[in-house]
């Protein structure tokens, strides 16, 4: 990886993300990593109006805006288009949040990595519709508010662990990164470049508007996240090999929860149980790794 | 070189010689024929095209949009289901202004299930910016498809061909197939306006306030008209080359008519049949066929149904609510013009019904009989049902 | 929007320009900035030394720089990276993570690299000024006060009584602790700034009459040269001789014999030095303290090597009496019993009854000094007297202005306080010249560090430090999620049979590697150490990289003030305050 990876910048200031906005910051390391020979397929989601609107472009590489649940679909035309052209050399990233992933865009980005197509998928993670308004999806974690599941009926009902569906999928190479852990998350996608057939990134990326958390908290809390194994830190080649990349600090998981306001309404007995599942998946995980016998 | 051919298969042909290079298919009957050969020509070489296997016709439309997005000339085939759950996408291609070419086999609309034809599937989709061509026949759908490149590629709308299902898609007739040479002199190779680049990067579809989206969208409807006179200037130029041609409209025998009749697809070759034997009892009667629907060609409709009395359109298709589809559009086409013909509705062949010579008869007593229409469209050939009007 | 500038042929949703035009700064309530504070190790040294500078330069691999940083507060690194009671350490934030950065060991580390390499520093220097400064007493606190207005563009002249310059540095602190080449390079250094020292010239009153004609100031700083008084009978027997007479002659070359037991009355550092002599004299040193040996005001590290080289210590006895008999000397002891606690120290009193007797060869007294003459001492009551934190002016209506301080005038007797009162000195002279009277005060307040009394040259000479944010930055205001747990690197010595065999320095060199690996861990409080985590970090590619001191700026016409930098900023080096509409 050249040394100046950092240095290069593919986004430019005067988009419309919100202050302290996660998904803005994980495209700026994601774009860093990739440069400037980049097709960027873009469904329904922040950043779909992030990029501002015509005839202006915050962007630096081109991107074709797509309908919400294609973003599967999409990349495989253009990425077939690109092979047409004796184009190998050009990246096709999709760039998805978790509702054109994990839910609507299932059907097409399961279809597109069952065929293997030659593309990126990067799926950065907010935990809820946000550009429509915070409504739940099945990103949604355990115990969160949305305002489709507020009051008591918040969401009980686990995050869909979209990791694991990929990893199913035998493609060649799956990853999870955190926008609070840079080098990891250039070093990912780097990777993932240079891996030929179907790539899927699974990224944190913090929403303070809608985690009702200040928006100066957002690494902080993507720290978090991964220092209480709630979003555990590590790379799947060929759905068999599992490298943990990050032994966390294994900081009790009600210390990332209370310091969100999606959070405010579980109780201890909740985040009791809530540790015992996060402590359960974790294990689970380790055993994957082969950590464990 | 004159083969003889099944209509999808003559559809394959066009697409190969038109030298397509992504195709992206997903299987539903009676489309399969046409995949399936376009399939093993791209394994066997004859085609230089990636095909995409894809899981769903949403995602089929989806990669069409982005192959065509970074510069490269496509194609795909679907029917009833599929050309449906398309519908999303298809408003996006011409949207985009993505000159994509698709083949659409009109099939009926679960449930419940139908494989047979049925209209209704690609008259749902009129309003979404396509261009669409009715064939009668194969070698009408193998040099629509040629002519259907260059269309969209020269207004940059996306085109439908459209074949009814069985009755001409899996028909076997004489078609003539041109060389590739020939072709090569009438279809150029694909020149982008426009297409992903990365030495020009841009955002392509990005959100687009009321203060810009108005103008956008009237700028399709000024393609659409600038469509029509394209139409007739490329199938002059197809016919230079391949002495064949076909009319945004083909009249028959509508001079000296009384009563027109109005039809599309493999009707219109039972009414043929129909008409030759009516003018051999001494009827006054006519045809007008219906092959551009969208730009509708109003102006050609009303200038060949100047001296008609009486038109009977027949509908293999309805819009609940209203009437048989192309009964309205032409409804609209007359209804300004000073002593425009009564125009009578049928609905008839739903389903896949059969279309006989001898309901084509009845329609047109009924329709000589009558002074004025009963109802908006008359279903013909009902049998007997509990509670059926 | 102008449509001219659209290269598509057709109206359609494809974009052609960048969102460059819409300014989202005016989104802000919040305004981030580049606030850079004040680190506590700064603030708690006397000499207001740049610490937290020094330590990221070092890392940076800039030794020289690093060392001139220094250089700007103290002109004795050599001699304060050995023998300094580095209170910085106790004020490191990094102590409250895992352990205190070896800020004293670095200090050594940078002063004897400079030697080894024959680096000259770079010193700023005011230009010449006309006023001409007498100096008496070439110690510490002379020579500093020398050294910073000779910065500020004065002539300085210094008198000392001694054959060789240093004061309590040459004659006093023992070889083991301070060598004599690390002293005389800090000395030469001095001198090469411009200052010249006459040696063997004591001053007396009437010498000083004479030269108050020739300099329009006098800066007295002869230090504590004469023993305080036990006020114990006995005690002018010849074999009670003062602790600092000892180490003196020692340093002079002389060895004065110290067969037997030596009983060493005192806690401080000199009766340490003293016991730890006499051991490599081959002696016996027993140390007696009226107090405990956690109230003992010698180093606590001096402590634990002096009782590992077999030094004996007897704690909560107090000379009562001394007598001879025969070839030896009875030291009568009053035992002391704890009577409570002030300040962290035991307030003892007799156990009444409670005597014992010792047995020694001979009695060294370490238990204070005081000035030799009394012109040393600053006259108290006198018009025109200004009493700063280390040093006391006074303006007679004709004459030079005479200033007082080192010992004379410091509450805590260190060489750090000496080098404090000598800079304290240097600018309230410089002021008065330029100023008057009146504006001392003020302008010293202006160079304050922190909330203490350290002083800073660097500020008072207008450098980039005077930009510096006086809030002290606290271990909560540190963002630990950017530090791991690093062990603090350790000190090599000789082992003990080793140093009690000479004079040979105890404390080995350490490496670069070694000196770099530590001083990485020091968290550079409330300074920007260029980590770029406000670039890599901000949402809006609003913080942008330039060649001014900062190396970067925030552009403020996209910044949101979302608050990112501020909180991802490892060391407090930036602010966020309200934005003012």
């Amino acid at each position: 990886m050249p040394t100046d990876i950092m240095d290069r910048e593919f986004v430019h200031s005067g988009h419309v993300g919100c202050a302290g906005c996660g998904a803005t910051i994980a495209m700026r390391f994601v774009l860093k990593a990739l440069g400037e020979k980049t097709i960027m397929v873009l469904p329904a989601c922040c950043w779909s109006v992030i990029t501002g609107p015509y005839p202006l472009s915050a962007l630096k590489i081109p991107v074709i805006h797509a309908a919400f649940e294609t973003g599967g679909a999409t990349a495989s035309g253009v990425r077939a288009a690109l092979d047409m052209k004796g184009d190998t050399e050009t990246t096709v990233l999709t760039w998805a949040g978790d509702g054109g992933t994990f839910d609507i865009g299932f059907q097409a980005l399961s279809g597109a990595v069952e065929r293997n197509e030659n593309f990126l998928y990067v799926c950065y993670d907010n935990e809820a519709y946000m550009n429509t308004g915070i409504q739940r999806s099945s990103s949604t974690p355990y115990g969160a508010w949305t305002t489709t599941t507020t009051g008591q009926d918040w969401k009980r009902l686990r995050k869909k662990n979209i990791v694991e569906v990929l990893v199913a999928h035998r493609i060649p190479y799956v990853a999870t990164a955190s926008i609070a852990f840079p080098d990891d998350l250039l070093r990912k996608a780097q990777k993932a470049k240079e891996t030929k057939g179907s790539k899927f990134l699974h990224i944190y990326a913090s929403c303070p508007t809608g985690w009702r958390i200040p928006s100066e908290m957002s690494v902080k809390i993507a720290r978090m996240a991964v220092q209480t194994n709630i979003f555990p830190l590590y790379e799947v080649e060929d759905g068999r090999w599992y490298t943990i990349n990050y032994k966390p600090k294994e900081y009790l998981v009600r210390e990332y929860f209370k310091l969100q306001g999606r959070f405010k309404h579980l109780t201890d007995q909740d985040l009791d149980q809530i540790q015992q599942m996060v402590n359960e998946d974790w294990e689970l995980l380790l055993h994957k790794a082969g950590d464990r016998i | 070189m004159k083969r003889v051919l099944e209509g999808s298969h003559a559809v394959a042909e066009a697409v190969r010689l038109a030298k397509v290079q992504v195709i992206s298919a997903y299987p539903i009957t009676p489309q399969t024929h046409i995949v399936e050969i376009l399939s093993e020509y791209c394994t066997k070489g004859m085609m230089k095209a990636k095909f995409l296997r894809v899981e769903s016709e949403h995602s089929c439309m989806a990669a069409l949009i982005g192959a065509q997005s970074a510069g490269v000339r496509t194609f795909t085939a679907t029917s009833g289901q599929g050309l449906t759950l398309m519908h999303e996408l298809l408003h996006w291609a011409s949207g985009a202004r993505l000159p994509i070419v698709m083949a659409e086999v009109n099939r009926a609309l679960a449930p419940g299930w139908n494989i047979w034809v049925d209209q209704t599937d690609s008259l749902a989709q009129r309003d979404t910016g396509w261009i669409q061509i009715y064939c009668e026949d194969g070698q009408e759908v193998l040099d629509s498809t040629l002519q259907a490149f260059r269309l969209a590629e020269a207004v940059n709308l996306p085109v439908m061909i459209i074949l009814d299902a069985f009755y001409l898609s899996h028909t076997y007739e004489p078609v003539e197939v041109p060389d590739q040479e020939e072709v090569d002199q009438f279809l150029p190779p694909f020149a982008p306006k426009f297409q992903l680049d990365t030495a020009h990067p841009c955002g392509f579809g990005p959100l687009v306030t009321p203060n810009d989206y108005m103008e956008m969208r009237y700028h399709i409807a000024m393609a659409m008209e600038e469509a029509l006179g394209r139409f007739d200037e490329i199938e002059a130029a197809f016919a230079a080359q391949f002495n064949r041609r076909y009319g945004p409209v083909e009249a028959i025998d509508c001079e000296d008519a009384d009563i027109v009749f109005i039809t599309t697809g493999t009707v219109t070759s039972t009414c043929r049949l129909v008409l030759q034997d009516l003018r051999a009892r001494g009827e006054k009667v006519g045809i007008l066929k219906l092959r551009l629907f969208r730009p509708f060609p109003a102006e050609q409709i009303r200038k060949k149904l100047k001296s008609a009395k009486k038109v009977a359109v027949v509908d293999r298709n309805f819009s609940f609510g209203a009437s048989g589809i192309f009964a309205q559009e032409v409804r609209a086409a007359l209804c300004n013009v000073p002593d425009h013909p009564t125009i009578f509705g049928f609905v008839a062949g739903i389903g896949g019904r059969d279309v006989t010579p001898e309901l084509l008869e009845m329609i047109y007593w009924q329709t000589k009989t009558s002074d004025v229409p009963q109802k908006e469209s008359v279903w013909m050939g009902l049998r007997e049902v509990k509670n059926a009007d | 929007m102008n449509e001219a500038e659209n290269p598509n042929p057709l109206f359609m949703p494809l974009t052609y320009l960048t969102t460059e035009s819409n300014k989202t700064g005016s989104w802000r309530f919040l305004r981030p900035r580049y606030d850079e504070k004040t680190s506590p190790c700064s603030a708690t040294c006397p000499a207001g030394e740049d610490i937290a500078r020094i330590e990221m330069l070092a890392t940076q691999g800039l030794f020289k720089e690093a060392w001139e940083t220094i250089l700007w507060e103290n002109p004795f690194p050599s001699v304060c990276g050995r023998v300094c009671f580095h209170p910085c350490e106790g004020q490191c934030n990094r102590r409250e993570f895992d352990t205190a950065v070896a800020i004293h060991s670095l200090e050594r580390f940078l002063a004897d690299t400079a030697i080894r390499y024959g680096i000259k520093p770079d010193m700023k220097k005011m230009s010449s000024q006309k006023q001409k400064v007498a100096v008496i007493g070439a110690g510490p606190a002379g020579l500093s006060a020398a050294w910073f207005l000779s910065m500020l563009g004065y002539t300085c002249h210094v008198f000392e009584a001694s054959e060789e310059a240093g004061g309590v540095l040459r004659w006093g602190i023992p070889l083991y602790r301070l060598p004599l080449n690390s002293l005389r390079h800090d000395i030469q250094q001095i001198e090469a700034l411009g200052v010249t020292i006459y040696t063997g010239k004591p001053v007396s009153p009437d010498v000083l009459e004479i030269m108050k004609k020739d300099y329009d100031a006098v800066f007295i700083a002869c230090g504590h040269g004469r023993g305080m008084s036990m006020n114990v009978p006995g005690e002018d027997l010849k074999d009670v001789s003062e602790g600092l007479d000892f180490l003196r002659k020692l340093r002079e070359g002389k060895t004065p014999p110290c067969p037997g037991v030596s009983a060493i009355i005192g806690g401080g550092n000199t009766a340490i030095d003293v016991a730890r002599s006499v051991v490599r004299l081959g002696g016996k040193a027993l140390l007696l303290y009226r107090r405990r040996r956690q109230d003992m005001p010698a180093l606590e590290v001096e402590v634990e090597m002096a009782l590992e080289e077999g030094v004996q210590l007897q704690e909560l006895v107090a000379p009562a009496a001394v007598a001879r008999e025969g070839d030896q000397i009875v030291l009568t002891l009053q035992e002391m019993k704890i009577a409570g606690e002030e300040g962290g120290r035991a307030r003892v009193v007799p156990d009444e009854g409670k005597t014992r007797k010792a047995r020694i060869d001979r009695i060294f007294k370490a238990i204070g000094a005081q000035a030799d003459e009394p012109l040393y001492q600053p006259p108290a009551g006198a018009s025109g007297l200004l009493s700063l934190s280390h040093t006391v002016l006074v303006r007679g209506n004709h004459g030079p202005v005479m200033v007082f301080g080192g010992d004379l005038t410091n509450e805590t007797k260190s060489v750090v306080h000496a080098v404090a009162s000598g800079k304290q000195a240097a600018m309230a002279l410089d002021t008065l010249f330029q100023e008057g009277l009146e504006a001392i005060v003020p302008k010293l307040e202006a160079c304050r560090v922190g909330e203490g009394s350290s002083l800073s040259m660097e500020i008072y000479m207008g450098a980039e430090r005077r930009l510096r944010n006086p809030h002290v930055v606290r271990y909560e205001e540190i963002n630990t999620d950017y530090f791991r747990f690093i062990p603090r690197v350790i000190q090599p010595r000789l082992l003990t049979e080793e140093r009690v065999q000479s004079f040979e320095e105890i404390d080995l060199k350490i490496s670069a590697n070694l000196a770099m690996r530590e001083s990485e861990r020091c968290f550079n409080c409330g300074l920007c150490n260029q980590c770029d985590n406000c670039f890599i970090f901000c949402p809006d590619i609003s913080v942008i990289r330039d060649k001014d001191h900062q190396a970067r700026h925030i552009n403020y016409d996209y910044c949101k003030g979302c608050g990112l930098c501020v909180v991802e900023c490892p060391r407090n080096a930036m602010s966020l305050g309200e934005e003012k509409s």
